[in-house]
């Protein structure tokens, strides 16, 4: 692949972005450029980045998942309460909890939409407020602060991969959240590039009754792509308490959207059938990066919601966006004669474009 | 249309029902004139954001930034008003500037949205998407995060005052749902909406600008949205931005609850209008009886689920009796024939 066909790729295109924007920040406030600010940074977004995962999935089977922050939320909640209720003080378990909560909840949003054949947004909002409502309902609305935390959620949150001294002699170090992150990219990259489950994801996205017809199974394609997706937001769930010490059942809840805008940044098509791990990785570090360091460049923190909008509207024109009308014309004129047009995006399976 | 009788039908009967198992088992508290003053100036600006959210469903889009665009409008209109106190602007004067400069804002919202949607082929629900960012964000900035309060006195008429008994909001947003209903049934912006929805490409070589329509649809949403805010911030007396958030996720509800079918061409007004006293009724109802809004939120959960799967199965079983029904008079005439 030459330079010029690599600079026309999106995630090539928002990479620069961010290079240009982190170098900005460095030059106003050189305080970003060190690698403790990194290793915050990674530790951040690495929760945000598993959720991403999963919605990235979901998008690329040609659905749209608004729930999942519902479900790690849920998964988070319901293990810190059965922990503190039984006394249990294990990591382990924390996970197993959460874990089991989120394909639970997955499989429940994958019996609507795959068996019953249903749209996946008005559905996904059925469920997540199905959910919350739930939650909220017969678990408790109760805020569990630091100090009642179980103790292994807080070493867990503290728990250091590359421990590394600053020159007063105090410690810093890379988090056990990065190496979960990374583990997930592997496995999901695995998945979606040597399992027929992973390539009927991109070909349902692509077209659905083609993918249909070659023999892709698409009821059990999307209920496992719902359940992954519940288990990732399971995995996010214990990670988010750990990061923030504290468990309360109204956080995350409400962010979903900017996580979907995220995705879609980073070149996944929301009709389905195109996308990137890597690209979506990219956009999860730009908006993380957009959201924190704002301030650093001397813009108040009132901005923030206002250049996230702006960019994720450019970020659309750029992926959608067809300015000339003649072009438009001749796409919807060929879409008009040849139906099967879509052909064109289920072809991008082939080149194996996962990473 | 029978399904969209049917369906209107059994909403009917549905608030009937919550309506008279309220009325008794509420008689002191729910079937009151105060009560219903309270109902009747609660619901519309919450109904004018459904009614915008059908319109833009019915193209086949959907619009995620109708709260945001009222939320922009609400701050704008509110900057004014407040200001104008200071100043020593005459109120009338002040209140009509206000309204104006609504309508402008949510004129340009809604082009921005339509522009994206209809000339750039950007898919609705992302260019809402980031609009709503764009939109409340521009609020935020305005206010600096803080609300706006103190209007003149005379602008609290919008949205508390009653004329006859009758709640302004009320009467604002019965004129607007007859409007909506102008536009869908018997204005040509109506057939083309629904022609759009129902299939891109026909309406297209039906010799419909597209474009054109899509573009004026967003506009009207917006338009509605910035007619909530002037009741929103006359309601409250004040606007924080962010207000009224909750609302996007109820819109898409009552939309879907009232027969509004979310991939375009099929809307029901008569549907949309009872589910959205449906969901009024309720929600005083349950607020009464004192039950939690999180156990409200659960059945409205549970609602839009089994709504939608009754959507999904009443045309397969009609279609499935009406076929039964064609095999049983071939069979009797096969009998009868001979005779």
């Amino acid at each position: 692949m030459n330079i010029k066909n690599l600079i026309k790729k999106q995630e090539i295109q928002l990479l620069i972005f961010v290079l240009i924007f982190s170098t900005m920040i460095t030059i106003i406030s050189p305080a970003f450029l060190t690698l403790e600010n990194l290793f915050d940074l990674l530790r951040g977004s690495s929760g945000v980045a598993i959720l991403a995962i999963g919605i990235f999935l979901v998008l690329l089977s040609g659905g749209i998942d608004v729930s999942s922050t519902t479900i790690a939320i849920a998964g988070q909640y319901i293990a810190i309460n059965v922990m503190m209720a039984m006394g249990v003080n294990n990591i382990w378990f924390a996970f197993a909890i959460s874990i089991s909560v989120g394909i639970s909840l997955g499989a429940i949003n994958a019996i609507f939409i795959s068996i019953l054949n249903l749209p996946t947004l008005i559905v996904t909002l059925g469920t997540s407020s199905l959910f919350h409502g739930a939650l909220l309902e017969f678990v408790g609305t109760r805020s569990i602060n630091s100090g009642n935390l179980p103790r292994a959620i807080k070493e867990f949150g503290k728990y250091k991969i590359l421990v590394l001294e600053r020159a007063n002699g105090s410690e810093y170090g890379l988090s056990v959240f990065f190496l979960i992150m990374v583990l997930v990219v592997i496995l999901t990259w695995l998945i979606l590039r040597y399992t027929m489950i992973g390539r009927g994801i991109y070909a349902i996205g692509g077209n659905q009754d083609a993918a249909e017809r070659v023999g892709f199974k698409v009821k059990k394609i999307k209920l496992f792509v719902y359940c992954y997706a519940g288990f990732l937001a399971g995995i996010m769930g214990v990670m988010h308490v750990a990061l923030i010490r504290s468990a309360n059942p109204q956080y995350l809840v409400g962010s979903e959207l900017s996580i979907i805008a995220a995705v879609v940044l980073g070149g996944t098509r929301i009709s389905g059938g195109v996308g990137t791990i890597s690209g979506t990785m990219i956009g999860v570090i730009l908006i993380t990066v957009l959201e924190k360091n704002l301030v650093l460049l001397g813009l108040s923190s009132y901005w923030q919601k206002f250049f996230v909008g702006l960019i994720i509207v450019m970020g659309v024109i750029i992926t959608y966006g067809d300015l000339s009308r003649k072009k438009r014309d001749e796409n919807s004129s060929a879409k008009a004669i040849e139906p099967s047009s879509q052909v064109n995006s289920a072809s991008q399976v082939n080149k194996g474009d996962v990473l | 249309m029978s399904l969209a009788r049917n369906q209107s039908l059994a909403l009917l009967a549905l608030l009937v029902i919550i309506a008279t198992t309220l009325s008794i088992a509420l008689p002191s508290k729910f079937l009151t004139v105060i009560n219903l003053q309270s109902m009747a100036s609660q619901f519309p600006e919450f109904g004018l954001l459904a009614l915008a959210m059908v319109l833009a469903m019915i193209t086949g889009g959907i619009d995620l930034s109708i709260v945001a665009i009222a939320n922009l409008c609400g701050v704008v209109a509110a900057y004014i008003l407040s200001k104008s106190i200071g100043m020593e602007i005459a109120p009338s004067i002040a209140i009509f500037a206000a309204i104006i400069a609504v309508l402008i804002v949510s004129v340009i919202c809604g082009l921005i949205n339509g522009a994206l949607i209809a000339k750039m082929n950007v898919p609705p629900i992302l260019a809402t998407l980031g609009t709503q960012g764009l939109f409340l964000g521009l609020a935020i900035v305005i206010t600096g995060g803080h609300s706006i309060s103190t209007f003149p006195e005379e602008f609290s008429f919008v949205g508390n005052a009653n004329v006859a008994g009758i709640p302004v909001p009320f009467m604002i947003f019965t004129a607007a749902a007859i409007v909506v209903g102008v536009i869908l049934q018997r204005s040509r912006q109506g057939f083309d909406m629904t022609l759009i929805g129902a299939n891109f490409t026909v309406s297209k070589y039906s010799g419909i600008d597209n474009t054109r329509t899509i573009i004026k649809t967003y506009v009207i949403v917006a338009i509605l949205a910035g007619i909530a805010s002037l009741i929103m911030i006359s309601r409250a007396n004040s606007m924080r931005p962010g207000y009224g958030e909750a609302y996007l996720l109820s819109t898409i509800l009552v939309a879907v609850l009232g027969g509004t079918d979310p991939d375009g061409g099929f809307g029901n007004l008569w549907g949309v209008i009872l589910g959205i006293f449906i969901l009024q009724l309720t929600q005083s109802g349950l607020n009464i009886l004192s039950i939690s809004p999180f156990f409200t939120k659960f059945i409205w959960g549970a609602a839009l689920l089994s709504m939608l799967v009754v959507n999904f199965y009443l045309p397969k079983i009609v279609e499935h009796r009406k076929l039964e029904r064609a095999r049983f008079r071939e069979n009797n005439r096969d009998i009868a024939g001979p005779e």
